[in-house]
């Protein structure tokens, strides 16, 4: 019991890194980015050639994933959203371009890469801290194993996806409540119209969101070997439905609430993993369902429903 | 002459003509028995989100419930193809009527639920926990009703009765009220529109359509796996073959798939790899540059499109 | 026979809470057929929520509203229209995709108009809308929009109608003109709540006014003798203003 809700905590603090950057996306600019899921691939391919070809660990993977994929955001921003903000239904229609652009990258990836499961070996992710520690403070090398929390052990990238989750929602929240850019950020999730009228310029706002938004994907697909074993090119679109079902629970529209999400929704992965293993493939949806029709606006949130 | 004759005598009646004749004259009988499936679930797609606006992003739920409900009719009960064709109709609306609630949900959320429920309903089948039911991840195998020709003009009757019910729809008053609702609920109820039952309708129609496909297509194939008939490129196809032509129209989804199934075969299947990728950009394009279907490119000159 | 006993709308302690804020407080009035009442009041002071009690949109929290002898709260808008009651909206949603004949067309087929229902060419014409007939109601104008509005209520041959600002926002012609039509609709019968900022349009149509004031009715009579009235003008003017 220690055991699933600690692991619960720890996947869920990654789950809330792999969910925000969607809800930050749907927050600005209400666009659903059904792609959300093959960034986290492309992530995790990152990482995958990180170690593949420098040999290193693929922690240096984190801020080469972001720093590519903010730019890849941002260029990517001023080819489609625009165009599309200017047809008579963007929010349905936006659904329909990113599945499009999910089959691409899909499709390339798969040109690429083939469709084998890639993994990478646990033991390599943070050796850089026992490389330092070893050249410091002197000891023996070895790879990174279990780490003790309330006597039970648990698998070292675990722990390390969780605290750069939790270090990459501060930045977040810094981001958010604490820059002018944030500020504005925030004007135009409540109230995109009146932001427009006020002379914020939407689109510089949106465009640093949605990149900002892919880079954290691509940072949470870094750790995607280590927390689900393997990736091959399709794991973008159960990503994807995984993403919506903990962003939805934290509350769309509110990117920290997907950090009360992301544990919940940990929390009761982990739970029926251990209790109710047969069934534990339907919980996202399940999940996702029961939480738009019981409470959709998410634990903390806002009304989504039509009169 | 009345429109709605018109549109029956001069599309549906050439349509159906066509289709059943041309068997007798082209070999792959595979690819036309496909045409006309996608044509049930384009039109499908059409009544629910052209003129309602509801986004059935998890369409093919009602198609793998059709053919899962004709599996196990044709297993546990050997019902004869027909008939059970139907009852996997009534599945789907079974279905159909479990996921009212989600009608609730307005734009995305809808879109996303029912993509999630979709899912749930694939997952659920394929569990090893039901393989006395459904076969779980195992698939099913029905030879004894193998009957590719009849399971054929099944389809093709199917389809007629689906845009038969999208030319109603397009010469009603009940479709125009649809519209009405699909375009603002509360301006609708004020109108005297009953706007649950009018969604529910809609939502059902279009379940059962998808629901005897699903069986048809069963019967079709009769050797199947729970992520054939649950592939999301069912729903996709769909709403991407509806959304190229043009949704709230009659002839949209019919030139939508005609026109994006064929270039779809002329590419050939050979490295499905670029074959997605050539769809993937297609959908992009297609967003972008022709967001209400090829129809606006007539409805922008004015020019009335059925 | 008094007047409240022929009414055809009866409000009586009215109670709409959001969340913890009263959007109505115990509110109570009645209109009679023929009858123009204005609701008036300062913003936030319930006009608006009690079209929407009234027209089913929202189901009251406590009060009762009684149309044509039958309890009508939290009845839903639809039953409400095909019982005789309908409303035009602040800001006109009307089907934008559909023409605007289309737009008439939904609310004569589904409007449970009694009797002979109105002729979309009368309606068309008498309300200025002949032009753009077969136009997509994306195309118009807000005035005109605000009259599709108008015809899609008066197209289910309401015999209550309440309207919500339907004046705002067109020129001084049309103010005339449309104050002439609201008037030869009541002499029709049809009784007619207007809500409205403009207090020259509400003395030009009205017979009677009722003040709300956060969510209550402080004061029932003729626009005339509520502006001398001190409690009134506190309200309007806020208390500094007031001795």
């Amino acid at each position: 019991m220690t055991y699933a809700l600690v692991a619960g905590v720890l996947f869920g603090l990654y789950f809330s890194l792999v969910g925000i950057g969607l809800n930050l996306v749907f927050g600005v600019m209400r666009i659903v980015n059904l792609a959300h899921g093959d960034i986290l691939m492309l992530g995790a391919f990152i990482a995958l050639g990180v170690v593949g070809i420098a040999g290193i660990d693929p922690l240096f993977a984190v801020p080469l994933a972001f720093v590519v994929f903010v730019l890849a955001g941002v260029l990517l921003y001023w080819v489609l959203v625009p165009r599309l903000q200017g047809s008579a239904n963007p929010e349905m229609l936006s659904i329909i371009l990113f599945f499009g652009l999910s089959q691409v990258i899909e499709a390339v990836t798969t040109i690429f890469a083939g469709t084998s499961e890639r993994s990478i070996q646990s033991r390599l992710l943070g050796t850089v801290f026992t490389t330092i520690k070893v050249k410091w403070f002197g000891g023996k090398a070895g790879g990174a194993g279990p780490i003790q929390i309330f006597g039970q052990g648990f698998p070292a990238p675990w722990v390390i996806a969780a605290i750069t989750s939790l270090i990459a929602i501060g930045f977040v929240y810094l981001y958010l409540y604490h820059t002018r850019l944030g500020t504005l950020t925030r004007a135009v999730m409540s109230r995109r119209d009146e932001a427009l009228a006020t002379g914020i310029d939407v689109d510089r706002v949106s465009a640093a969101a949605f990149g900002i938004g892919l880079g954290i994907a691509a940072v949470a697909g870094v750790f995607a070997p280590f927390m689900f074993g393997s990736v091959t090119p399709a794991f973008g679109a159960d990503a994807t439905v995984t993403s919506f079902a903990i962003v939805v629970l934290g509350s769309l529209g509110n990117p920290l609430g997907t950090a009360l999400g992301g544990v919940v929704y940990g929390l009761c992965y982990m739970l029926v993993q251990t209790y109710l293993s047969s069934w534990a493939d339907l919980l996202p949806y399940v999940l996702l369902i029961v939480i738009l029709l019981l409470r959709p606006s998410g634990l903390l949130g806002r009304r989504v429903r039509v009169a | 002459m009345h429109n709605a004759s018109k549109h029956l005598l001069f599309i549906l009646a050439p349509l159906v003509v066509v289709f059943a004749l041309l068997p007798g004259v082209y070999q792959n009988h595979l690819l036309l028995f496909n045409f006309v499936i996608f044509l049930i679930l384009a039109q499908g797609v059409n009544i629910i989100y052209g003129f309602t606006g509801y986004l059935p992003f998890g369409y093919v739920g009602f198609f793998g419930a059709g053919a899962y409900g004709f599996a196990i009719m044709v297993m546990h009960l050997q019902t004869p193809a027909p008939l059970a064709v139907l009852v996997g109709g009534l599945v789907a609306v079974a279905l159909g009527l479990l996921l009212t609630p989600l009608l609730r949900l307005s734009g995305a959320y809808f879109a996303i639920a029912n993509l999630a429920a979709s899912l749930a309903v694939l997952h659920f089948v394929a569990n090893p926990a039901l393989e006395g039911i459904t076969k779980g991840p195992y698939g099913v195998s029905l030879t004894g009703t193998f009957n590719p020709t009849h399971a054929y003009y099944a389809a093709v009757i199917v389809m007629a009765l689906t845009v038969g019910a999208v030319i109603y729809l397009k010469n009603s008053p009940f479709g125009l009220a649809l519209q009405a609702v699909r375009e603002d609920a509360v301006s609708a109820s004020m109108a005297g529109v009953n706007i649950v039952k009018m969604r529910v309708i809609a939502w059902l129609a279009s379940a059962l359509v998808a629901g005897l496909a699903g069986g048809i297509y069963a019967w079709y194939v009769s050797v199947f796996y729970p992520d054939n008939v649950f592939s999301g490129e069912f729903s996709i196809f769909a709403i991407v073959f509806a959304l190229f032509g043009g949704v709230a129209t009659i002839t949209g989804p019919i030139v939508g798939v005609l026109i994006l199934y064929g270039i779809y075969n002329l590419i050939g299947f050979t490295t499905p790899q670029y074959f997605q990728l050539i769809y993937g950009l297609l959908i992009m394009g297609l967003v972008l540059f022709l967001p209400a279907g090829l129809v606006s490119l007539a409805t922008r000159r004015g020019w009335h499109v059925p | 026979m008094s007047p409240e006993q022929n009414s055809i709308l009866k409000v009586s302690k009215l109670v709409k809470r959001f969340g913890g804020f009263h959007a109505l407080d115990g509110l109570s009035f009645h209109v009679v057929p023929g009858e123009i009442l204005g609701l008036v009041g300062p913003n936030g002071s319930g006009k608006t929520t009690a079209i929407n009690v009234i027209s089913g949109l929202y189901a009251p929290d406590g009060g009762e509203v009684v149309f044509d002898g039958a309890s009508s709260g939290g009845v839903a808008s639809h039953k409400l229209v095909h019982r005789g009651i309908n409303r035009t909206f602040q800001v006109p949603k009307p089907f934008l995709s559909l023409t605007v004949r289309e737009n008439i067309q939904v609310a004569l087929a589904y409007g449970g108009a009694t009797g002979t229902p109105p002729s979309i060419a009368e309606l068309l014409e008498e309300y200025r809308l002949k032009e753009v007939a077969d136009r997509p109601a994306a195309d118009l104008n807000s005035a005109q929009q605000k009259m599709l509005d108008l015809t899609r209520a008066l197209a289910t041959r309401p015999r209550l109608l309440l309207l919500d600002e339907l004046a705002a926002g067109l020129n001084p012609a049309e103010l005339d003109w449309i104050a002439g039509r609201i008037k030869a609709l009541a002499a029709t019968g049809m009784a007619i709540i207007v809500v409205e900022h403009l207090m020259g349009f509400i003395e030009q149509i009205t017979d009677r006014v009722i003040v709300l004031n956060a969510g209550k009715e402080i004061f029932e009579g003729t626009l005339a003798t509520a502006v001398r009235e001190p409690q009134v003008i506190e309200v309007f003017l806020g208390g500094e203003h007031a001795h």
